[in-house]
């Protein structure tokens, strides 16, 4: 049996195996050395045919430019976000089978219950949220807007469900994700055979509907519960190197699909009103594009709202740093999904949240933020809490500072700040000694050092106190408060930090007090500790100890106070530095130096010595300080402080004016040149601190601006708000030029020179200099001849072959061997250059594609470079929050319902908008009825859209264009056609695509998706138009001229139409001429026919209709639990009637009714008499004419009668009856008589006629008789005679 | 929806075109109070309400609330719709004035918008025309702004007080920009210039020619004034002269300066000499200004790369004009963009003073007011 079962071997036709045989075989033949086919064979590989050669070239060129995608910057950031994982499909297909499955599969663990989505770490490089969809449209819709990979779940023994198909156009519609299909239930085929067909054809149609070739996965089958493990490995696989096309929407907008949510309302406001808006915040990975703080958002199911704040926070799901090995190992299996509960340490900007729910393990992979995290647990408040509830009172007089004050100017503090503080100290130093002091600017550096030195002596002393601190408090004290202690600390190292970057102007001076500030800031730590511990005896004794360790000799019971102070002092001014955002480094600084000089005038008491010195510092720093408070907020201002110091480098101002006086120039001239001078340094005092000049002073205007805002932050601080002058100022010319306010003397030598380098007659740059890259040239090609014009060019080499060279050229002649050899030595040049030459001309062979990939490739690598350097707290101000960072935004005012009803199930998205999306308008889309929906979508039928990030139900028209442009109304879409539709709502990048649906609520049986398009137009008015056909009636008729009346009802309406077309129904064309004075709104017109009366005149005009302005966001989201698939708005017309039972009420003209032809009544015929005459007498009218009426002399007048007459005639009259009653009689008697006579007649005619006839008879029969006795007789006689 | 929670408050009438602009474009109402209150003459002046007007004209669904004194104005925008328009400017300010918030929001509206206005053509206070065209519509070409139609055409001149001229401003649509690169201003190669007169002796334009080239041949011989001497109905109504100068460098930017002469009845007369000197010292001071962008378009560049796609763009400039730097506070507030701001110092080049190199990611602005056809 096995020897039956065994295959026949087969040869390799392709492979290596093949082709190392084949060129054996070759070898065998002696052919094996012509490499190529080509050269063994050229007449195989000749041009035939020049026109198929040309064909086959164009068509490979067409193949190579369809490829071709318009190049887009590739804007990926280095960190992409995890890829969002989609796992749809119907009901008890196997969807959270399926992720689970997966999850095991990456991470190794087992999570029972699956809500929300599911980050985890699925290789070296890549992350994935998994999330599930269910067969809600709402979810649906929202998850096709975020999903990079659909995972799409088909049950194979059923085949497909319509949600499939939904979920598939809605894909679509949004951007098509991938998409992958996964049979499964395929161990319910008992028939292999029946398997096959199955999977053949769901496979072609998943193609059909996706792509050819589209991947389609097969789970055979089930094993305890779960998918077997190798083909669950093999589909981790798939998703693990697939690569993803970016989407439009996608990556021009920023969205956030959270996976987190957390309610920050203030529990007392809850309890007071349980319905009140809600503040919360929403934790996920931001994709797409950069999210800027206060931009504007929408949340699908909810509505629109504006970040109130924006944060980052360290990656929950990380990848892993270092990737030296080939696969992750288990730590690095990482999985978070707070709303399934996974994930035990939840970071948060202002807290940290453990989950200690039943937890063992999670205490030892906590690491080094283990011993944070225990003493957070046992402290009832966050850290963020204490810091808000702590207060402090610089001043007797002043607020006491809270550092909700401080978080109110929304600013945080980068590092990147601090260095360019640093910078400016230097910058400045320089603008004040210039060019001519250079022995000035070396000691200032060495200065810088040494304060530098100190300052970090200072620190590592500082660092080394707070650790033994630290140890000692977790040993003795409340781990919250070490906490707490810790984190101030560190603000207070920061602002060390900072000192010197200040501390750099003065120059002994600073030594000293540095010295003093170790001092100091030992005191200042144990004193901390005092007030935070409130240990006093212990920490004052070690406070000593420290002092006497800094080597100074203190009178520590008087310095204690002024310490506390400082510290005190030292806290405000370290919160801001750390807390504040864009700029107000700078006022931090002065606040310190306020702080030092507070301090040094502490130990003035005690320091004689300083005392000088301490003046001079307070003198000065104080104007420093005050002048950059000021400075950005007035020129003027800040000028005299720079006139101020100015004044200590008065030597060398003197210098330079009795240098001019002594030359005899100008006053004026002389004042010129100072002035020049402040400006060149208010410049240069200007530039460093640019950023803060323009961005720390917002002149936005606030309502409580006078005083109000100053004193909310808390006396010591002041907003650069516009001042008095700046109200002045607010009210200015407004202007773009840019006035030169003291401009230079350019007379001057000096002063022309300084632009001199400006204009192509000057220095040139080395590597742009004409001579300087001619000369490099020569020195990297060397000489070389000019062919055309015979010219030798010699480079410049160096000495000793120059002098080879000079050898040579005296040796030429004599030796022709060097001759030959300089030959050879020329055309190795030539050949050399030619070279050169075809190298370039064949890399500057380059198409308009390549250039432009080229171009967005230079963008893209400059996009990344840009803010590579920076911090990200830094770069966030820049380019706002980039994509791949875990951020919590914060958001106010959210209806109360969203929290209550909370379901983690539902996806919650925070899409950005762009500019002036979040406006309202008039969109006008091209839009087709989905073919497979089973109605007609009617105009003004309230119908819910998805455009963009929203869900919303309004009131579309819809409309066709005419061929001239014209907008006109639709009742009904077309069947099959295109149309438009126009409808009032939020305004949405042209080009996107939509999908509308009739209602969301519930399942229909039917395919819901009700038509599909794209966004086309924006506008903030529409032109749709309704035909209009006014009517008229003639009322008099001219030849071509009528009057018409009935269509307008005043003779202005005529004005308007004069010269508009009319036309009868029987097709008549005229036009409309003018307005008659006599029934109002008749005109004339005329016509190419005269009319009849019975005509009817029309027009046809077209009306404006308007578009209701009705917007109704879906918030599904806000409907309770398990209720969420039930939103319905709007109604529309039909739905209410049927709903309240009411009929249409038809229109009676509208009803079909029996037809009734009246009789038509014709005319007679009427032949005028000259026709008549003419006619042949056969066809005149034959009927005589009427005799005419009797004419009047004709007429017999009447006759009126005497009474007697009428007597008489009456006795005659009643004679006459009686005669003509006995006539009458008479002559019916007679008619009697003669009918008797008659009849008497007749009968004596008939007996008459009777006797005749038998006389006749017998007459007739005697004949007869006598005849036939005659034949016989003669008959005998004959006989006889013959006899 | 909430549009009137985003909305911006400002106080004052400074800046005021700036404000209304970048409200256009953000499509975020803005309320600006306080408008001259403290003023003997409170409320709007003849030229902001000729420019409110001219907004109105030129964009579809404005609205625009005045209170009864005028020191109180919300602008609600709407979508700009462009074509074919017709404005009359005040007297009082100069077309540039309207010409330069025009060029912010040419490039953005429905159809391409080509627009006569008229008014004074040059003046003291506002950039002239002369300027703008020389300088301003090359940078909007850096922008991928350009094509046939776009241009900037004096028809007639005219000088304050009476105006009377003439500018046909066409400008085509674009859906996005491109972003810039411009860190390297490169080096002077011409000077070019356009004095003018009108309803004067045409000598003028001759002796202010003559005293600017003295001033300027010290550092570079390639330099070309043109007279323009306008006749008749192309002269205005007011007689007056001036002279505009721009250095174009070898990268393509341009550097301009111009001096007008007094109006008419207003102030001492000026000596054309004295003007062409003066015009010729400013030009020097905005040489040393330097950057990559004149001083008066700093804003026009700086708002068309934040509108640029989510790209880095960068400029170099010379120091922040106070307008400039009030601007990019407005760029803040409105589209919540920060630049990056680096002086780069002098140094030992002789190159003029410090420069400016501001860097910004563009907001991805695309227009939506164009029709997809």
């Amino acid at each position: 049996m096995e020897t039956k079962d065994q295959k026949k071997h087969r040869k390799k036709n392709s492979g290596p195996k093949a082709e190392k045989k084949k060129k054996r075989h070759l070898q065998d033949l002696q052919l094996g050395d012509e490499e190529d086919a080509r050269k063994r064979n050229p007449k195989a590989f000749a041009v035939q045919s020049a026109v198929r050669m040309a064909r086959s070239f164009h068509r490979t060129q067409d193949l190579k430019t369809k490829k071709h995608h318009i190049p887009v910057v590739d804007r990926t950031p280095l960190e992409p976000p995890p890829i969002v994982v989609v796992v749809m499909g119907p009901p008890k297909v196997g969807k959270s089978t399926l992720i689970q499955c997966l999850i095991r599969n990456f991470t190794r663990q087992k999570l029972t219950e699956i809500r929300g989505p599911v980050t985890i770490v699925s290789g070296k490089k890549r992350r994935l949220t998994i999330i599930e969809c269910g067969c809600d449209i709402n979810m649906m819709i929202d998850l096709a807007k975020v999903a990079d990979l659909v995972l799409m779940l088909i049950d194979a023994s059923f085949g497909f469900e319509m949600e499939t198909f939904e979920f598939l156009n809605i894909c679509q519609v949004h951007g098509f994700p991938k998409i992958m299909g996964v049979l499964t239930h395929l161990d319910s085929f008992k028939h292999n055979k029946q398997l096959k067909k199955t999977k053949k054809r769901l496979k072609h149609r998943f193609w059909t509907e996706v792509y050819p070739g589209a991947k389609l996965f097969y789970l055979s089958g089930m094993v305890h519960g779960e998918y077997q493990n190798q083909e669950i490995h093999n589909l981790g696989r798939f998703i693990t190197v697939m690569k993803f096309r970016p989407l439009t929407w996608q990556t021009s907008h920023p969205y956030v699909l959270a996976d987190r949510m957390e309610d920050l309302t203030n529990p007392e406001d809850i309890r007071t009103n349980i319905k009140c808006d809600r503040k919360v915040s929403l934790y996920g990975y931001l994709r797409g594009a950069h999210l800027k703080n206060k931009s504007q958002i929408h949340m699908p199911g909810v509505g629109d709202f504006a970040v109130s704040d924006i944060s980052f926070l360290p990656d929950p799901c990380a990848l892993p740093e270092q990737q030296k090995k080939r696969c992750l190992n288990e730590k690095e299996k990482l999985v978070y999904a707070p709303l399934s509960g996974v994930g035990g340490v939840l970071y948060d900007k202002d807290a940290v949240y453990v989950d200690l729910g039943g937890s063992h393990g999670f205490q030892d992979e906590v690491g080094p933020t283990h011993e944070l995290v225990q003493s957070l647990i046992s402290t009832h408040s966050t850290i963020d809490a204490k810091m808000a509830s702590s207060r402090v009172t610089l001043f007797s007089d002043s607020k006491p500072l809270g550092s909700e004050d401080i978080d109110n100017q929304g600013l945080l503090m980068p590092k990147e700040e601090k260095q360019m503080d640093l910078k400016t100290g230097r910058m400045r130093r320089k603008a004040i000694f210039g060019d001519e002091d250079e022995s000035g600017d070396s000691d200032d550096e060495e200065n810088d050092e040494i304060s530098e030195d100190d300052e970090l002596e200072n620190g590592s002393s500082d660092e080394e106190a707070e650790e033994e601190e630290n140890a000692e408090m977790t040993d003795q004290y409340m781990a919250g408060k070490g906490v707490k202690r810790r984190k101030l600390e560190e603000l207070e190292e920061d602002s060390e930090m900072d000192l010197p970057a200040f501390a750099d102007s003065d120059d002994d001076l600073e030594r000293s007090s540095a010295e003093e500030g170790e001092a100091e800031e030992a005191d200042e730590s144990s004193e901390e500790e005092d007030c935070t511990a409130g240990e006093g005896g212990i920490s004052g004794s070690k406070a000593v100890g420290e002092g006497s360790k800094a080597g100074l000799s203190p009178a520590n019971h008087q310095s204690d106070r002024v310490n506390l102070e400082k510290s005190l002092l030292m806290k405000k001014a370290a919160l801001p530095t750390s807390d504040s955002g864009h700029c107000t480094a700078e006022e931090a600084f002065a606040s310190e130096d306020e702080s030092e000089e507070s301090s040094s005038l502490g130990a003035e008491e005690e320091d004689s010595e300083n005392e000088e010195a301490v003046r001079k510092k307070l003198s000065k720093p104080s104007q420093v300080s005050s002048g950059q408070k000021l400075g950005p907020r007035n020129l003027i201002d800040e000028t005299s402080d720079i006139e101020d110091l100015l004044k200590e480098e008065e030597d060398y101002k003197e210098e330079n004016n009795d240098s001019k006086e002594t030359s005899g120039a100008l006053k004026w001239k002389e004042d010129l040149s100072r002035k020049a001078a402040e400006a060149f340094l208010r410049q240069q005092q200007a530039a460093p601190n640019l950023r803060k000049l323009i961005y720390g002073t917002v002149a936005e205007d606030n309502e409580e601006e006078d005083g109000d805002t100053r004193e909310e932050l808390g006396g010591l601080f002041r907003v650069n708000q516009p001042d008095r002058e700046c109200k002045h100022k607010a009210d200015s010319l407004d202007c773009s030029r840019f006035l030169v306010e003291a401009p230079h003397d350019w007379d001057l030598e000096e002063v022309m020179n300084s632009i001199r380098d400006c204009f192509v007659t000057g220095k040139w740059e080395d590597d742009k200099d004409a001579a300087k890259v001619l000369a490099e040239d020569e020195e990297l090609y060397g000489d070389f001849e000019d062919l055309e014009t015979g010219d030798v060019h010699k480079g410049k080499s160096d000495s000793d072959t120059q002098n080879e060279e000079v050898e040579k050229e005296v040796k030429e002649e004599i030796d022709p061997n060097e001759e030959e050899s300089a030959k050879k030595k020329h055309l190795d040049k030539k050949r050399k250059l030619k070279e050169m030459f075809d190298a370039e001309y064949d890399e500057g062979e380059s198409t308009y594609f390549d250039d432009l990939k080229g171009e967005m490739q230079k963008q893209a690598q400059l996009n990344r470079a840009e803010f590579e350097d920076q911090d990200d707290e830094a770069r966030v101000q820049y380019e706002g929050f980039r994509p791949g960072m875990y951020v919590r935004v914060e958001i106010e005012n959210v209806p109360c319902e969203f929290v209550q009803n909370f379901d983690p199930h539902y996806p919650i998205i925070l899409g950005g908008l762009g500019n002036s999306e979040g406006n309202v308008g008039y969109v006008q889309m091209r839009l087709k009825k989905h073919r497979w929906y089973k109605k007609i979508l009617k105009s003004r039928d309230p119908i819910i859209f998805s455009v963009g990030w929203r869900r919303f139900q309004t009131i579309p028209l819809y409309y066709i264009e005419d061929h001239n442009g014209r907008q006109r109304l639709l009742k009904y879409t077309p069947q099959h056609m295109h149309c438009g539709a126009a409808f009032w709502g939020p305004i949405t990048p042209q080009g996107t695509g939509f999908l509308a649906i009739q209602s969301v609520s519930g399942i229909m049986p039917d395919f819901r998706i009700a038509a599909t398009g794209v966004v086309l137009d924006l506008d903030k008015s529409i032109k749709i138009v309704k035909k209009l056909k006014l009517t008229g009636f003639p009322y008099k008729i001219f030849k071509n001229t009528s009057f018409i009346k009935g269509m307008f009802n005043s003779a202005l309406e005529v004005a308007k139409f004069e010269g508009a077309v009319i036309r009868t129904v029987s097709g008549i064309r005229g036009q409309i001429k003018k307005a008659l004075r006599a029934p109002e709104g008749a005109f004339r017109a005329s016509f190419e026919d005269k009319l009849l009366m019975s005509d009817i005149v029309f027009m046809r005009t077209w009306y404006p209709v308007s578009i209701p302005a009705f917007y109704n966001p879906v918030t599904s989201l806000l409907k309770a639990v398990g209720e969420k698939d039930t939103w319905s708005g709007m109604r529309t017309t039909g739905q209410l009637r049927l709903a309240h039972g009411v009929r249409l009420k038809a229109n009676k003209d509208s009803l079909y009714k029996p037809i009734l032809r009246q009789k038509k009544h014709f005319n007679s015929l009427h032949i005028p008499k000259a026709l008549q005459k003419a006619l042949p007498f056969k066809n005149k009218p034959k009927t005589q004419a009427k005799a005419g009426k009797v004419p009047k002399d004709r007429r017999r007048p009447a006759v009126i009668r005497e009474p007697h007459e009428r007597k008489i005639l009456a006795l005659l009259d009643a004679l006459s009856t009686v005669h003509s009653q006995k006539m009458k009689k008479a002559k019916e008697q007679r008619h009697l008589h003669n009918k008797e006579h008659f009849r008497a007649k007749q009968k004596e005619e008939e007996e008459k006629l009777k006797r005749q006839k038998d006389l006749r008879k017998k007459l007739f029969r005697i004949q007869g008789q006598k005849e036939r006795r005659n034949q016989k007789s003669s008959l005998k006689g004959a006989e006889g005679q013959l006899q | 929806m909430a549009t009137q929670a985003n909305s911006l408050s400002y106080a004052g009438c400074n800046f005021l075109r700036q404000r209304l602009v970048l409200s256009t474009l953000s499509g975020r109402p803005v309320k600006i109070r306080k408008i001259r209150a403290r003023d003997d003459n409170p409320g709007l002046r003849d030229f902001e309400a000729s420019f409110i007007r001219l907004l109105d004209k030129i964009t579809n669904g404005s609205r625009i609330e005045i209170n009864q004194t005028g020191t109180t104005l919300y602008y609600q925008p709407g979508l700009l719709y462009g074509g074919s328009v017709e404005h009359d400017c005040s007297v009082l300010r100069g077309i540039g004035y309207y010409l330069e918030s025009l060029l912010c929001l040419a490039p953005f509206m429905k159809h391409p918008l080509k627009i006569v206005l008229r008014g004074v053509t040059n003046d003291q206070v506002d950039p002239s025309v002369d300027v703008l065209k020389a300088t301003a519509l090359p940078l909007l070409k850096q922008f991928g702004i350009d094509g046939e139609s776009f241009e900037l055409k004096i028809v007639r001149r005219g000088m304050p007080p009476g105006g009377g001229g003439e500018v046909v401003f066409s400008c085509p649509v674009r859906k996005v920009l491109k972003p810039i690169q411009l860190t390297d201003p490169g080096k002077i190669k011409r000077i070019r210039g356009m004095a003018y007169s009108v309803r004067v002796s045409p000598q003028m334009a001759n002796r202010i020619v003559d005293s600017a080239r003295s001033i300027l041949n010290k550092f570079i011989p390639d330099i070309y004034i043109y007279t323009d001497h306008m006749k008749g109905v192309n002269s205005g109504k007011s007689p007056g002269f001036g002279l505009s100068l721009v250095a174009e460098t070898t990268s393509g930017t341009f550097l301009s300066a111009e001096l007008a002469s007094n109006p008419q009845g207003q102030g001492a007369a000026v000596l054309p000499e004295d003007l062409g000197r003066n015009c010729a010292w400013l030009l020097l001071e905005e040489i040393y200004r330097g950057g990559c962008v004149d001083s008066t378009n700093q804003s026009l560049a700086l708002l068309l790369m934040t509108l640029g796609q989510q790209d880095v763009s960068k400029v170099l400039l010379g120091p922040l004009s106070p307008y400039t730097i009030e601007f990019l506070r407005h760029l803040k507030s409105f589209f919540q963009i920060m630049f990056k701001i680096e002086t780069k110092p002098c140094g030992e080049e002789l190159k003029g003073g410090d420069k400016v190199l501001m860097t910004c990611v563009g907001i991805g602005f695309s227009n939506l007011s164009k029709t997809l056809k």
